[in-house]
């Protein structure tokens, strides 16, 4: 059952949704982030978040702990989190990039979080209790260009992310003061903070630069979409076999898993394919 | 020669609504700036090849396509003086006004007659396959345009220099 409504007649640049669904967080092209709440089949605007100074460029709402976490072309990140009025209250994120942040996602266990960026790093970020403030480690090699798109692993250590330079790659992003050593997964053994595990580049020639990366429901295969309109999905059980499949349509910007064995990408096209 | 047209726009158009899907994109060079990639080209990786759809020697269109931006320069078909006169002064009127056509570009590449620069926000703000249209409007009107304005300058100069030799 689909329903189609109208924001407005900007783009919407980024947007997430709370837990139940009865609340989506959106941007509409500028600096602020609005909130909106389901009154019967309309969704009436509750809030706007105004904290960044230029557009926001990610979103993401954290299910179970109900914050969200905001990431703009100002280099900043905020964590919002809503007070026993209703209020949301920002709390800045040390983030220590120089470029623009791209995108940015929590993690399944919600105790940390990812911000892609165009200073060619990914910054994990956690809490620390002592200083009261959200801090972040970076990972920085061997990533060559701006980081387009993250996913984390179930497992919450492991994380998929997509760069312009036309390459996906595996990090792990244990943060060893918040959580215990991770059980090795089919992906590596191994896994100190920023440890690639492995890297697919998206075809022989170049390829195209990589839109979206998701990882299956149970963390053995990723797939990904590229700007030479093709699909690839990687199995880390199977050595990581690579299959890579050409569409004719025009490139996909998001991809997404629904289930074990299928998926649903959508893009410039206009039209979602499973 | 009308038998080369319709492929050879239709080649363009294709071309160009491959090239045309654009997103916004933050410089990674240098702090809080958003430009046109295609102009600056100072990160190679975020540049697509360019492609040349020609229809013979005089007549063809670069696409320099790169993830936020799209440029489109026309080379059009220049016979004799008069024509090469005419398609010059005609392109440069244009471009002087080049704030109301929008995506024109204020100077054309070298070796082009005209050039277009389509960023991200022009997709934002208007549909993807009307701007396409247009770029292919244009290219089939401008050849009209030239061969009228070229019979009109010979029709005037007719007239001109028999007033002037009825004199004599």
């Amino acid at each position: 059952m689909t329903e189609v409504f109208q924001f407005g007649l900007v783009p919407i640049t980024c947007h997430a949704w709370n837990k139940d669904r009865s609340r989506v967080a959106l941007s509409l092209n500028n600096n602020e982030v609005n909130i909106y709440e389901r009154a019967g089949s309309e969704w009436r605007l509750q809030e706007t978040l105004q904290g960044h100074d230029l557009r926001v460029t990610g979103i993401d709402w954290a299910p179970n702990t109900n914050r969200i976490v905001t990431c703009g072309a100002d280099r900043n990140a905020y964590v919002w989190t809503c007070g026993v009025d209703g209020k949301w209250s920002p709390t800045l994120v040390l983030l220590r990039i120089n470029r623009a942040a791209t995108c940015v996602k929590w993690s399944p266990n919600e105790n940390k979080f990812a911000v892609g960026s165009g200073a060619r790093l990914i910054s994990v970020c956690y809490f620390e209790q002592e200083n009261n403030w959200w801090v972040s480690k970076h990972i920085k090699k061997p990533i060559r260009s701006t980081i387009t798109t993250l996913d984390w692993h179930p497992n919450n250590i492991l994380l998929a992310a997509g760069a312009a330079d036309f390459k996906v790659r595996i990090f792990s992003a244990w943060i060893k003061d918040i959580e215990p050593k991770p059980t090795p997964t089919p992906w590596g053994a191994k896994m100190p903070l920023g440890q690639m595990m492995t890297e697919f580049s998206n075809s022989t020639g170049g390829g195209g630069w990589v839109h979206s990366v998701s990882f299956s429901g149970d963390g053995n295969r990723v797939c990904w979409v590229g700007h030479d309109s093709s699909l690839t999905v990687a199995d880390a059980g199977k050595e990581m076999a690579k299959t890579q499949l050409k569409t004719e349509y025009l490139p996909f910007t998001a991809v997404t898993w629904v289930s074990l064995n299928s998926l649903v990408a959508v893009g410039h096209g206009c039209c979602p394919m499973l | 020669m009308s038998a080369t047209l319709r492929p050879y726009l239709s080649a363009v158009r294709h071309t160009l609504s491959a090239a045309m899907c654009l997103q916004n994109f933050n410089s990674q060079v240098v702090e809080r700036h958003n430009k046109p990639e295609v102009e600056v080209r100072w990160s190679k990786e975020l540049l697509m090849t360019a492609v040349v759809v020609s229809r013979n020697e005089k007549e063809k269109v670069l696409i320099e396509p790169s993830i936020n931006s799209i440029r489109i320069s026309i080379s059009i078909k220049q016979a004799d003086d008069i024509e090469r006169i005419l398609c010059h002064k005609f392109m440069r009127f244009m471009m002087m006004r080049a704030e109301n056509f929008i995506i024109l570009r204020r100077k054309p590449v070298e070796g082009y007659d005209i050039s277009f620069l389509i960023t991200n926000f022009h997709t934002e703000q208007m549909f993807k396959h009307k701007l396409v249209d247009f770029v292919i409007h244009f290219m089939e009107e401008i050849d009209k345009e030239i061969s009228e304005m070229k019979l009109a300058v010979n029709a005037r100069a007719r007239e001109c220099a028999m007033e002037y030799l009825k004199r004599f």
